[in-house]
């Protein structure tokens, strides 16, 4: 589903973000990347998102090269894939309802069908009594769980999320993570960012781990281990 | 998630669990593609309404600018019929050698009132000339000092058209006639009077293209502090997958709309101005003739003018847009 070849990639200051990364995520599976702030994991979900593009290497997702998509592929190449960013990236001068709504308005989804599918979403992520309401007005966590219910509403086939619950406290991380495993259960390919080892090691997925732009350790199923090394070092 | 009571059943099931979304028909894409419209409209409109002080005051800089240009159309407007009546005096006269016998000026006006682009002839004799003379200027006495009349007999034409053209070419054809002595018609007045029309469509459309710039410019900077004003909202929807064409029509919208709200204010202002102005002009007018009416705006005009502030408003709104809304 998304293949990394000997990804490299610079920043125009000269900070160098990924060093030769390569990996490969199938359809369908579930991973965490790791690694301390710096390491390269918002670099990598951004080259995903093609809006930063590497100075080497490939990138495929599903069945195509997205480096060679050109730029009119790209808004369509990105509607197939859903988002979730540390800061929600809500728009406070609209409902949530709406905030929800703003994919399948972009994808011109006829009213009728974009509502229903925005109110399963906000179902789904347990918000549908406050649909009318300003997201400016709900809890962090529940922000987060609108902007996932926008990244999960046009049923995207891969959903990225960028620490997600780097602003939860460990309950409400842990009630977003398994949000997530709903989604992937359902055949929803995922990958998250996140620098909280000790949830994420106990949640037993695949776990990617960069360290100054390097990948380097690629576990699935980890047992248990001491959260010491990259620890939650914020 | 859920399945709709409103698809068929079939359609649905699978599908919805895989993240396959493609299944649309054509007719809810139309229609969803007609909605983002509407709500871009909507959306634009809302922009104009939300902020009355900022958007009048823009509004305002705009109808003036356009107000302009109609206010010479308006004037020109009214000096052409005055272009148009005098040329309606426009006639030519022949006058005879002294001498000429009544025989040969008769023949020489049949010859003349044959001519095509002639629509007809008076013959005025010397003595009705000493008599207009004399009636028009009182001066009825100098000409008896002559001891005779000095005035020659003359044959006036009246072309058909009030063409500068048209009279040229019917002094042309019979000033060499032996018969004929001198040859005079207004054309140095017609000719000033229509450099000075010239001038005028000229002035309007100067005045036009570059008041254009300037409604173009404010809008587009309006548009801009628009642009900068949603700035998060565009970074989001950029990473969701939004076309640049998607981002652009509110704003596109929103500079149309501009465009023709400022034109309506423009024709209102312009409206309210000739209105002052009719009276006085009108009795101006009355001292040349009845036959001169103070003309306002035509329809025409006021179409061209709410099309214009349309057609710029978007044009200045592209403009901003390609200068301030990024790359994807």
């Amino acid at each position: 589903m998304i293949r990394f070849d000997e990804v490299s990639k610079r920043y125009a200051g000269g900070h160098q973000a990924l060093k030769q990364v390569s990996f490969e995520l199938d359809q369908g599976a579930m991973a965490f990347l790791t690694g301390r702030s710096g390491a390269g994991k918002s670099t990598l979900l951004k080259l995903i998102m093609l809006t930063e593009r590497p100075d080497q290497g490939q990138i495929v997702v599903g069945p195509r090269n997205i480096l060679r998509l050109s730029t009119k592929q790209i808004p369509l190449y990105r509607r197939r894939i859903g988002v979730v960013f540390q800061d929600h990236q809500l728009l406070y001068d609209r409902s949530v309802f709406d905030n929800v709504m703003l994919p399948l308005r972009i994808d011109a989804y006829d009213k009728h069908e974009a509502a229903r599918r925005v109110r399963a979403a906000l179902d789904k992520v347990g918000l549908l009594s406050k649909e009318k309401m300003n997201p400016i007005t709900l809890s962090g966590g529940e922000q987060q769980r609108v902007g996932i219910a926008r990244a999960v509403v046009n049923r995207p086939q891969i959903l990225l999320a960028d620490e997600p619950t780097g602003n939860l406290d460990p309950e409400l991380a842990a009630e977003i993570m398994l949000l997530f495993e709903q989604f992937n259960q359902v055949g929803v390919s995922m990958l998250i960012a996140s620098h909280d080892l000790s949830l994420i090691t106990r949640l037993r997925h695949r776990i990617l781990t960069l360290d100054q732009g390097s990948l380097i350790n690629d576990e699935v199923y980890p047992s248990r281990r001491d959260s010491q090394p990259h620890g939650s070092g914020r | 998630m859920s399945n709709s009571t409103r698809t068929p059943p079939g359609k649905n099931t699978a599908r919805s669990q895989t993240g396959a979304k493609r299944g649309r028909s054509a007719k809810q894409r139309f229609s969803g593609w007609i909605e983002q419209h509407i709500d871009a409209c909507a959306d634009a409109l809302q922009r104009v309404w939300t902020q009355p002080l900022n958007s009048l005051m823009s509004l305002m800089v705009v109808a003036i600018a356009l107000l302009l240009p109609a206010l010479v159309y308006v004037a020109g407007k009214n000096m052409a019929q005055f272009g148009g009546s005098l040329q309606n005096t426009h006639r030519i006269s022949f006058y005879l050698q002294p001498g000429t016998s009544p025989e040969q000026a008769q023949a020489l006006q049949a010859l003349m009132t044959d001519h095509p682009l002639v629509d007809r002839v008076e013959f005025i004799s010397s003595q009705q000339a000493a008599a207009d003379f004399a009636n028009w200027s009182g001066l009825g006495d100098v000409i008896d000092s002559f001891g005779g009349n000095p005035l020659p007999a003359s044959l006036e034409a009246h072309p058909i058209d009030m063409a500068t053209d048209t009279a040229l070419q019917i002094r042309d054809a019979f000033a060499s006639d032996t018969a004929i002595s001198q040859v005079v018609m207004d054309v140095a007045w017609i000719e000033r009077l229509d450099s000075l029309m010239q001038l005028t469509d000229r002035m309007v459309l100067a005045l036009i293209l570059v008041l254009s710039l300037a409604v173009l410019f404010i809008i587009g900077n309006t548009v801009r502090t628009h642009i900068a004003g949603r700035d998060a909202e565009i970074r989001v929807m950029t990473l969701i997958g939004a076309t640049r064409s998607f981002i652009s029509r509110p704003f596109l919208y929103n500079g149309a709309l501009q465009g023709l709200l400022g034109a309506a204010l423009a024709w209102g202002l312009l409206l309210a101005l000739l209105q002052l102005l009719a009276q006085p002009a009108q009795a101006l007018l009355a001292f040349y003739g009845d036959e001169y009416v103070f003309m306002g705006m035509d329809l025409r005009a006021s179409l061209f003018m709410l099309a214009g502030g349309l057609l710029l408003g978007w044009m200045g709104a592209a403009l901003s847009l390609s200068r301030h809304l990024n790359k994807p």
